[in-house]
């Protein structure tokens, strides 16, 4: 057995973090008289002597973490937050019992977007900006991951992403301090602007903020049971459009923008197929939106192109009730729940960049048949793709595809129906929010499930959100064994 | 440009013999005192005198020998040629069956899928149901024979790996191969006559028994009822239909020589293995949900879902009983199940297990490797080291696998289908299964309401599926046609 010691050191440290987020929608409570300032105060308490006692209690040498360490820190720096984020929606006017806290918590912070609380608008405003506080967090908290952590523990893949070390151990650490600053710099001047945007265009100053944080983190908790459809203004869908298509770009990116370094940001192979993949979905969507709808073709463009971004994006906000929609729409939103946004962005999904490489190499295979004796190489961004990357590309797909069906068979078996169990496995994988029928669908909320169901689906968020193997590397005996 | 001679060639021999295939059925109509036999006769002398044509005008002087371009060629072009002309009784004859109709039945049958577009097949003539199940046995022929000496040389999705073990030396490639697939063949034949005396024995008549027998050892699904099994209310005649159906999609080769170096090689091979496994597991699953949940009487309950749950795995498609209405946990358990399929080398289709095998193996690697970074991990399959090359093809033929399934389900859902059926129809093709999900494809509907596009897309997807995606996708490369 490793020493676990630091690795609740780091919990704790987080803890901290989240007790003192907890302040703000207290002070805003208290604002606005609402006893629930109450709620967060103690919330906060209690969470702050929790993540106080790991802090110091399990202080050691400061080391850096082994590779076990380092997985047990990401998988438990991510649980450990959903539990506690859970306690004002337990404790507070909301009244939800634990499995649904830890629902709503897990949820948020995953930057999912399903939702158990309907009647949003007769709730206090200190719990709207929790829920958005939670998924602005999840979102810079994964893309950190995604840009730090991720590639070198060799996740599914990601170490194609590692940022390259120019020479020697001493100038990588500032570089790498400095893409850190730069992406969280980025992150918060984006939300920021989101909000100004959203502000200007008509939206009150507490909802635009509450949207800017759920739109950029691509989470999609809204302020509205009718999410953006309660506002209905096309100046308003468009900002969120454009906020959620950056969301779910690859921040890594704004690093190079921020340098100057433009043309390597544009010639990214990975952000013209996420575009290109994105606006072949939303073309289909509207043709079929004015064809079998009847809409005004610039109506169907405004609904058509959103809903697809929010659904592609795993952000889940809403501006049209999609799911009295048939047949084509139906198909390519189910099919774009897997696909996902780009590495290293708060997109979930199975990622764009993962089907670029095996599509690569599925071509270079078909070449292969012909000519069985030439030697080829699949590329990407004109790099060579390693045979290990490869592979772990593949297993990471295929524990996908297994953790979904096994998730759908899961749920099936407590009673859910055919189109509420897939879609919903599917949502929660992928982190978007809504699923499809009429349930889960974007008219409804998922407070009808059963409670297993609940805990299920949270297990599914935080599973896809970890890019399952973080998670799933801590039950393999021979991690516990020295 | 290619030669495409021998290719033109060996099609004429292969439409000479589905011409004399044609004879069958027309002898059994005649006995039968139905005018249908004119059909069968008809569509004979056609397809035999366009069969001779080619073969006669392409002659090759000398011994015939294919180049791999022209073998890609040769398995894809001969699918669509014996469909072409399969469909001919079906739109000849007296049902009105417009030609698309006849070609998705034709095409159904020799991919060994098993949805129909008839319906009424109780009161049809008997050469029509016949000639159903023909389609579906040499079909079913065709497929292991390629499955053993065509595609381990094409090296497609990872079948390398079941290359004869001579192959290496060229001079004896000819005589192994051709020995095996005489001997595959041979095994095949009679356990057709087996399965097809125990069903005559347990109460079919012997018609009904033949067509029975040819659409279960092929895996194919065409029954003589609307029906399907669940006609037969016999526990018996559905436990023996399970246990052909899950020896069609066994490895064949296995059951050449059963007993090698006095072991049974059947039970010590990991695929089957696995495959028992997995059928065990999700009948005893299914069984406890309908005594538990729908309180099934419990013979009744494993009897319903072992033969089901065979059925799917093994892409067969009969059905027992409408299991669409068990509820959402086996409609779930049934769609996932459409993509594993049976065994390399057998008549089912599917992904096949094996490539699951890699693919779990695939992930352990990656998993372990995440802990040892610097660990060398290898993948074994039969306590035999898999080359990096198989571990290659078997990912890009699963990424192929469901890209294809998804591409053609969107674009069904473009031609009028709805969601779920469009979705389990592309499944089911691709997988040569039969019956889909829903009220149109279900168990209980047929193909009949869909649109022709439809129709044609959902043949040309069952061939894909049928010939492991890369014969055929290859044809479409650039670089295949030149030079």
């Amino acid at each position: 057995m490793f020493d676990v010691r630091p690795v609740l050191q780091i919990v704790g440290l987080l803890l901290c973090l989240l007790a003192g987020t907890m302040l703000v929608p207290a002070a805003v409570d208290a604002l606005a008289r609402d006893p629930e300032w109450l709620v967060f105060v103690s919330s906060s308490g209690a969470t702050l002597l929790v993540g106080l006692a790991l802090w110091l209690g399990m202080r050691t040498d400061v080391r850096p973490l082994s590779i076990r360490q380092a997985y047990l820190a990401a998988s438990l720096g991510w649980i450990a937050p959903c539990i506690f984020a859970g306690l004002p929606f337990a404790f507070g006017p909301a009244n939800l019992s634990w499995a649904d806290a830890f629902f709503e918590a897990t949820s948020g912070i995953t930057t999912t977007g399903s939702t158990v609380l309907a009647g949003l608008d007769r709730l206090p405003p200190g719990l709207l900006l929790w829920r958005g506080l939670l998924q602005w967090l999840g979102g810079i908290g994964i893309i950190v991951m995604a840009v730090a952590v991720l590639p070198v523990l060799n996740i599914g893949g990601m170490q194609m992403f590692r940022i390259e070390v120019v020479s020697g151990n001493d100038r990588a650490t500032p570089r790498a301090a400095r893409i850190g600053t730069t992406i969280v710099g980025v992150y918060v001047l984006l939300t920021v602007l989101l909000a100004f945007a959203l502000w200007g265009a008509g939206m009150g100053r507490f909802d635009a903020i509450v949207h800017a944080m759920s739109t950029i983190a691509t989470g999609g908790f809204s302020t509205n049971d009718t999410s953006l459809a309660f506002f209905d203004s096309a100046t308003i869908d468009l900002i969120v459009f454009i906020g959620m298509i950056v969301g779910g770009m690859p921040f890594l990116l704004f690093f190079h923008v921020a340098t100057g370094n433009w043309r390597r940001a544009l010639g990214d192979e990975q952000l013209r197929w996420y575009l290109g993949i994105l606006g072949l979905g939303a073309v289909a969507v509207t043709l079929w939106l004015i064809n079998s709808r009847g809409f005004e073709p610039l109506t169907a463009l405004r609904h058509g192109a959103f809903t697809v971004a929010s659904v592609m994006t795993g952000t889940g906000l809403v501006t049209l009730d999609y799911s009295d929609w048939t047949g084509m729409p139906v198909a390519i939103l189910f099919l774009l729940t897997f696909v996902g946004g780009c590495a290293g962005s708060t997109a979930a999904g199975i990622k764009v960049f993962r089907f670029q490489f095996l599509f690569a190499n599925a071509l270079v295979q078909v070449r292969q048949l012909l000519r069985p004796h030439a030697v080829m190489v699949p590329t990407f961004n004109a790099k060579p793709i390693p045979k290990e990357v490869l592979t772990s590309v593949m297993g990471f797909l295929f524990v996908y595809a297994l953790a979904f069906a096994t998730l759908a068979m899961a749920l099936a078996l407590l009673g859910l129906d055919f189109m509420t169990a897939l879609s919903g496995a599917a949502s929660a994988i992928s982190n978007v929010g809504p699923g499809l029928g009429d349930t889960i669908g974007p008219g409804g909320t998922f407070a009808p499930l059963p409670d297993a169901a609940k805990l299920l689906l949270a297990a599914g968020m935080l599973f896809g959100r970890l890019e399952l193997f973080t998670l799933l590397v801590l039950f393999v005996p021979s991690f516990w064994k020295q | 440009m290619l030669d495409v001679r021998p290719v033109i060639f060996v099609n004429g021999i292969l439409l000479l013999v589905l011409a004399a295939a044609m004879g069958v059925p027309a002898l059994v109509d005649v006995i039968s005192d139905d005018r249908d036999w004119q059909v069968f006769v008809t569509s004979a002398v056609v397809t035999g005198f366009v069969g001779l044509g080619m073969m006669l005008g392409t002659r090759p002087e000398g011994r015939l020998e294919l180049s791999t371009r022209q073998a890609f060629l040769l398995t894809s072009s001969a699918w669509g040629f014996m469909a072409a002309f399969g469909a001919l009784p079906f739109s000849f004859s007296a049902l009105g069956v417009s030609y698309t109709d006849g070609f998705f039945e034709a095409m159904s049958g020799l991919t060994t899928t098993g949805s129909t577009i008839l319906a009424g097949l109780d009161t049809m003539p008997h050469g029509i149901l016949l000639w159903r199940a023909i389609l579906h046995w040499l079909g079913g022929v065709g497929i292991i024979v390629m499955a053993v000496a065509i595609l381990p040389i094409l090296r497609i999705g990872g079948m390398q790996l079941f290359k004869m073990e001579s192959s290496d030396k060229t001079e004896k490639v000819k005589p192994r191969t051709s020995q095996v697939a005489g001997g595959i063949v041979m095994v095949y034949l009679v356990l057709t006559l087996m399965c097809g005396v125990l069903l005559w024995l347990a109460g079919m008549t012997p018609f009904e028994a033949v067509c029975h027998a040819m659409a279960t050892l092929s895996t194919g699904g065409f029954s003589t009822s609307d029906g399907s099994a669940g006609h037969w209310d016999s526990a018996l005649i559905h436990w023996i239909l399970t246990i052909f159906m899950a020896i069609g999609g066994a490895t064949f080769v296995l059951f050449i020589a059963p007993w090698k170096r006095g072991r049974w090689a059947i039970l010590t091979d990991t695929q089957i293995r696995w495959y028992l496994g997995f059928l065990g597991f999700f009948s005893f699953l299914l069984a406890m949900w309908q005594w538990v949940v729908n309180d099934m009487d419990a013979g009744q309950a494993l009897t319903h879902a072992a033969f089901n749950v065979v059925s799917v795995v093994t892409t067969t498609g009969f059905a027992s009983t409408d299991y669409s209405l068990w509820g959402g946990f086996p409609q779930i358990v049934f769609f996932i199940l459409t993509f594993i399929g049976g065994c390399t080398g057998s008549t089912a289709g599917g992904v096949k297990i094996f490539r699951w095998q890699v693919l779990f193996a695939m992930a352990g690697v990656h998993l372990k490797k995440l802990l040892h970074p610097h660990g060398v991990f290898v993948i074994d399959f039969n306590r035999q080291r898999i080359s990096d090359a198989v571990v290659d093809s078997v990912l890009g033929f699963v990424v192929v696998y469901f890209l294809t399934f998804a591409v053609f389900g969107l674009i069904l859902t473009m031609t009028g289908l709805d969601f779920v059926t469009a979705i389990t129809g592309s499944a089911q093709a691709i997988s040569n299964v039969g019956p889909g999900l829903g009220d149109v494809i279900g168990p209980a509907g047929n193909y009949k309401p869909l649109p022709d596009l439809a129709k044609w897309l959902l043949a040309f997807e069952m061939v894909l599926g049928r010939l492991e995606l890369f014969t055929v996708i290859v044809l479409f490369s650039r670089s295949f046609w030149r030079g």
